[in-house]
């Protein structure tokens, strides 16, 4: 491996004076993130003042007659003003940007319209309102394990495969949301510690199991002894489950278990099945919860280490904390920034950060879904679940090797090699002899090819099933590699682009494109999105280059930016692409510190990014140190215990 | 029979997200009427609506003896059925850009999505819960959620969470009740195990006192968390809870079974009740069979009374492709159709295949024997939408179709073509009909349809 510059020269620590509440902390600690620069006091009065002289000003003009209290499209502007960094304030800032920028709103006819000039500076006023937001690391929002989370978390503790998880339901993760459980399905976590429990413990008279022995211990205690052992026995399989020490009180409640379990006739090693079994059900299992109530009255606190190690480890493995950070939690190590940068360093290297694609990765990229997409058989029969699996995988080791390798997120846009077998190497049309299943690296000379904005795996993901989309891929790049929001199509309007009619079908791309701009109510969208999707239309519904379309035309990919820039290759938009590093890197940072938090960010989240992304570009884009920065950024390591 | 349109005050109605579960002993304690069968309802739902001029009959003649092409299939059986057209969806202002997201969110609440917490899930308890509550402790599973597509579909309009895009069931406004897209699991948990006594029986009567203990346990830590940190885990102690109810409604049914064994009374209602359907799990993917043996799960589990209520989401919005109708567009692309023909010619057959599999249902429903009359006379099956048109995104007409007879309480065999009311009316007066009684109206209700009373 090489060298990780962040190793090299970890920053000097700082404490500040609110952490010091917490004074017991021997060692100097995370604190140092909760930086607040000394301009801050300055930036607020600048941004109170832009509120009042310049945004204020400007959403009277032009919006709130449509709105404010009427509202319209659920968006309330009038709100907004008076409470600007309000949890939903944050949203519809968002869409007034997003719809401004494009010339979305004001609408055609409205009388009032802002010049270009004005609408740049409205998404700049905008952007400065975050200053108004109090230093704030939000709640800790405590969450269910995920279906993965929980079949690793069993796996890690008691070598079941992962597989015994299999019959819960799949989630919609978004924003620290897991679907709740149905009547159907409420026994499913009892009947899985069922099974646990059973592959566990031995049968009566049989040999006890390895893990058996590990967690129940080998003696079979009598008399006064016993009370001892099965304390002893329920407080190490409480420490493991819930991933923090036991409270006296918790413990009280599996000893008594325990004695139900023996008072109903059972043995005593069935009987500390019984508690482990409890303890498979319990909430504190199931949950990532915060230890306890902390003891300072302080608003803001540093997460107590038993959290921070289960966010880190939940972060990149998907799995429960392991040997060596639960060491490291017990001693009160973990706060320490230069021992939680070098544990993200340890856990990107170790096998379980697959975790990280999957859980992550594929939701950025909006792959989860190519597993089940339906695609026309008859039109794409080379389809198979193998071809499938292979794109997954492609996208999936590109991702680790720009960790692994320590490379700038550029790679995602464009690099030189990719990951190949023979069916996916087929798609890419290539002759050098790639045979077998197995993935291997491959060279990429095609400028066209490398990266994932021409992967198979995403260009068939945005696609229809029988045909491409230019709009859906223009919506995906604007929104999944440059971060951009992109209003929804107004309601009502058919989808031009998907028109059977002949005398649309037999135009040419181009002259289509045009049709879509005819419309004043799709112009102001689709003249950024179309290009931009166009420029990938050399590629079919399923990622292999073509010359012409369905229709016999030769592809015209060539178009321009919003910024002027022209391309008229795919390897070229991708270089101009390639050239926004910068709104590459600060999207994937915004989504994994989403992703990490289990919510939407929102104010004094996004001045915390921007500190971040200064350090980032430092460092040259590298994707672990974005990973890194956010693990120990303040809003990863804080929470707000009050208000 | 007339029926006073006051709806009656009484309780049931958990609405807050605040509450936790019944006390089952005391609904369990009361034996269940066996004089005569109970009533039970079933939901189907179908996205993006219908083409219309394909859907509704012209008048009653053409109900029930030349039905329109998207409804044929119910033919056989329309004077077991009902139509109603006038009813209205719930206004969507001011989510007009989330048609999709509120079709179905708002097909069984009646309301929208709270405005001011859009990005989570708060809309209200919708009607089926309300009924399981009602009904839910008298069976094995107070209800079945079922879905062909799993809900997973990531897409939020206006803000809206995704959560709105695929549920249909939502146990309190903060709670969406997923549903089962496996028959494999449905007949295997609800069928599978059976003990000695012909009943379910995987759980173990201690494991009730040790969950007690559980539940006991997590009050602690549930001082220590936020309110909104509460409510989540209040989600799943109540899950924890309906699995000790679980357990009781268990140990209920075998000691009735041990009484009926020694003479004291019969479970099983009447001799002439048709046997349990066999349900076979078909091989290979096609989604004909795949949404008819969802059907044929939700028949066993009412022949059976192991539920009385149930949802099936046919299809979610968007995502959805038909394969086997010889087309592989997906279903939302089609329903823009603006005067393209061959699109219009799409639609409908998407529409006809979903009644088709509905039909089936019913069709088998009324074959089988229950008490005096089928088990289809005592249910409500409720098929419908919640567009009426997607093309334009239309809700004043919703299509809506009713089976069954609901014990007496609706009466089928007709179309009613000038329908006053909205979903909600429809929902609230269906309640009415299978005999829950609420303390409110559901969602923007604010009477009952007493037209499609019996």
């Amino acid at each position: 491996m090489k060298g990780y510059g962040f190793l090299k020269e970890l920053p000097k620590i700082q404490i500040y004076s609110f952490a010091l509440v917490l004074g017991f902390m021997p060692q100097p600690c995370l604190a140092n993130l909760a930086d607040q620069s000394k301009d801050a006091p300055a930036l607020k009065a600048d941004a109170q003042k832009i509120l009042k002289e310049k945004v204020g000003p400007f959403v009277k003009k032009y919006c709130t007659r449509c709105h404010g209290s009427r509202a319209k499209a659920g968006i309330n502007l009038q709100n907004a003003l008076n409470n600007p960094t309000g949890e939903s304030a944050s949203m519809h800032w968002k869409k007034a940007m997003a719809n401004v920028k494009v010339h979305d709103m004001p609408p055609e006819d409205s009388s009032k319209k802002p010049t270009d000039e004005e609408r740049l500076q409205f998404i700049e006023w905008i952007g400065k309102l975050k200053y108004l937001a109090p230093r704030d690391p939000g709640p800790f929002v405590i969450r269910r394990l995920t279906k993965t989370e929980y079949a690793n978390t069993l796996h890690a503790l008691y070598e079941v495969d992962t597989d015994i998880a299999a019959s819960l339901p799949d989630e919609v993760e978004g924003e620290g949301f897991l679907n709740s459980i149905s009547s159907l399905q409420s026994e499913l976590f009892l009947g899985i510690a069922n099974k646990v429990v059973e592959q566990i413990v031995a049968p009566k008279g049989k040999q006890p199991t390895a893990t058996q022995k590990r967690l129940f211990g080998e003696t079979h205690p009598t008399g006064t002894d016993s009370k001892k052992v099965v304390r002893s026995v329920a407080r190490s399989l409480a420490r493991d489950a819930y991933r923090r020490p036991a409270t006296d009180a918790e413990l009280e409640v599996l000893i008594d278990i325990y004695d139900l379990a023996r008072n109903n006739n059972l043995s005593h090693t069935a009987s500390l099945g019984y508690v482990l079994k409890a303890i498979l059900v319990s909430p504190q299992f199931l949950f990532i919860t915060p230890a306890e109530k902390p003891e300072s009255k302080e608003p803001i606190t540093l997460l107590d280490s038993y959290q921070l190690a289960s966010r880190l480890s939940y972060l990149l493995w998907s799995a429960p904390p392991d040997a060596e950070l639960a060491a490291l939690a017990d001693k009160g190590e973990l706060q320490k920034k230069a021992v939680l940068k070098s544990q993200v360093t340890r856990m990107l290297e170790d096998a379980r950060s697959k975790a990280l694609f999957d859980g992550f990765g594929a939701q950025w990229l909006r792959l989860e879904s190519l597993k089940s997409k339906v695609i026309d058989p008859k039109l794409f029969p080379e389809m198979t679940p193998t071809l499938r699996a292979a794109m997954i995988e492609e996208a999936r080791m590109l991702f680790e090797s720009i960790i692994a390798e320590d490379k700038s997120v550029i790679r995602f846009v464009n690099s030189n090699y990719t990951f190949l077998n023979e069916p996916l190497a087929r798609i890419y049309g290539l002759d050098q002899p790639i045979k077998g299943i197995k993935m291997r690296r491959v060279k990429m000379k095609n400028p066209n090819r490398g990266g994932i904005l021409t992967m198979p795996a995403t260009l068939t993901t945005t696609s229809f099933p029988n045909r491409t989309s230019p709009v859906v891929r223009g919506v995906w790049v604007l929104e999944r590699i440059l971060g951009e929001s992109v209003p929804p199509p107004p309601p009502d309007i058919p989808e031009l682009e998907d028109q059977g009619h002949k005398e649309i079908t037999n135009l040419t791309l181009r002259q289509r494109t045009e049709l879509h701009q005819s419309e004043a109510t799709c112009r102001n969208c689709h003249k950024i999105l179309d290009p931009i999707g166009f420029g990938l239309e050399n590629f079919d519904a399923i990622g292999r280059w073509r010359e012409k379309n369905n229709q016999g035309l030769v592809i015209d990919s060539a178009g321009k930016l919003p910024d002027g820039k022209t391309f008229s290759t795919p390897a070229q938009l991708k270089n101009l692409l390639a050239d926004r590093e910068a709104d590459l890197a600060r999207n994937l940072t915004e989504r994994l510190m989403a992703y990490a938090l289990g919510r939407q960010l929102e104010g004094y989240d996004y001045i915390v990014i921007d500190q971040l992304m200064k350090k980032i570009a430092k460092d040259s884009y590298s994707f672990r140190t974005i990973i890194s920065e956010v693990v120990t950024s303040y809003l990863f390591t804080h929470r707000r215990v009050k208000g | 029979m007339k029926r006073d349109t006051a709806i009656d005050r009484r309780t049931f109605l958990k609405g807050s997200g605040l509450s936790l579960a019944l006390p089952f002993m005391d609904s369990l304690a009361s034996a269940s009427d066996l004089s005569k069968p109970p009533v039970r309802m079933a939901f189907m739902y179908m996205p993006h609506g219908v083409i219309m001029d394909q859907f509704w009959p012209k008048n009653q003649d053409q109900f029930l003896n030349s039905p329109p092409s998207i409804i044929q299939s119910l033919q056989p059986v329309m004077d077991q059925c009902l139509m109603m057209k006038g009813i209205s969806g719930v206004p969507i202002h001011p989510f007009k850009g989330a048609p999709h997201a509120l079709e179905l969110s708002t097909w069984l609440t009646g309301r929208l999505p709270d405005a001011d917490s859009r990005g989570r899930i708060n809309i209200s308890i919708s009607a089926d819960q309300i009924m399981a509550n009602y009904v839910g402790a008298q069976t094995l599973l107070p209800s079945l959620e079922l879905a062909t597509m799993p809900q997973t579909w990531k897409e939020n309009q206006e803000g809206l969470h995704e959560g709105y895009y695929n549920h249909c069931s939502y146990r309190s406004p903060t709670q969406p009740v997923p549903a089962e897209t496996d028959p494999r699991n449905v007949l295997n948990r609800l069928f599978g195990k059976r003990g000695k006594d012909g009943l379910v029986s995987q759980t173990n009567p201690l494991d009730r006192q040790m969950l007690d203990r559980v539940l006991g346990g997590a009050r602690d830590l549930r001082k220590t968390l936020a309110k909104v940190d509460q409510q989540k885990l209040d989600e799943y102690l109540d899950s924890v809870r309906s699995v000790e109810r679980h357990i009781a409604a268990i140990e209920n049914r075998q000691q009735e079974a041990a009484l009926e064994k020694n003479g004291v009374a019969p479970t099983k209602r009447f001799a002439t009740d048709s046997a349990p359907i066999e349900v076979k799990i078909p091989e290979g993917d096609k989604r004909s069979e795949y949404m008819k043996v969802m059907c044929d799960l939700t028949v066993l589990a009412f022949q059976t009374d192991t539920t009385r209520v149930s949802t099936y989401v046919g299809s979610r919005p968007n995502g959805a492709s038909y394969p086997e109708l010889g087309f592989s567009n997906e279903h939302h692309s089609q329903t823009h159709y603006g005067s393209d023909k061959e699109k219009i010619r799409k639609v409908a057959a998407i529409n006809k295949f979903n009644v088709d599999q509905y039909a089936y249902m019913v069709k088998k429903m009324h074959s089988l024997k229950e008490g005096n009359g089928t088990l289809l006379d005592n249910c409500i099956m409720m098929w419908g939408s919640g567009l009426e048109d997607g093309n334009k995104h239309r809700r004043d007409n919703l299509p809506f179709i009713l089976a069954g007879k609901g014990g007496g309480s609706i009466k089928t065999g007709r179309f009613i073509s000038d329908t006053k009311g909205n979903q909600a009316d429809l929902l609230t007066t269906l309640l009415n009909c299978v005999g829950v009684p609420l303390d409110r109206p559901i969602g923007i209700a604010t009477k009952q349809i007493d037209a499609i009373k019996a």
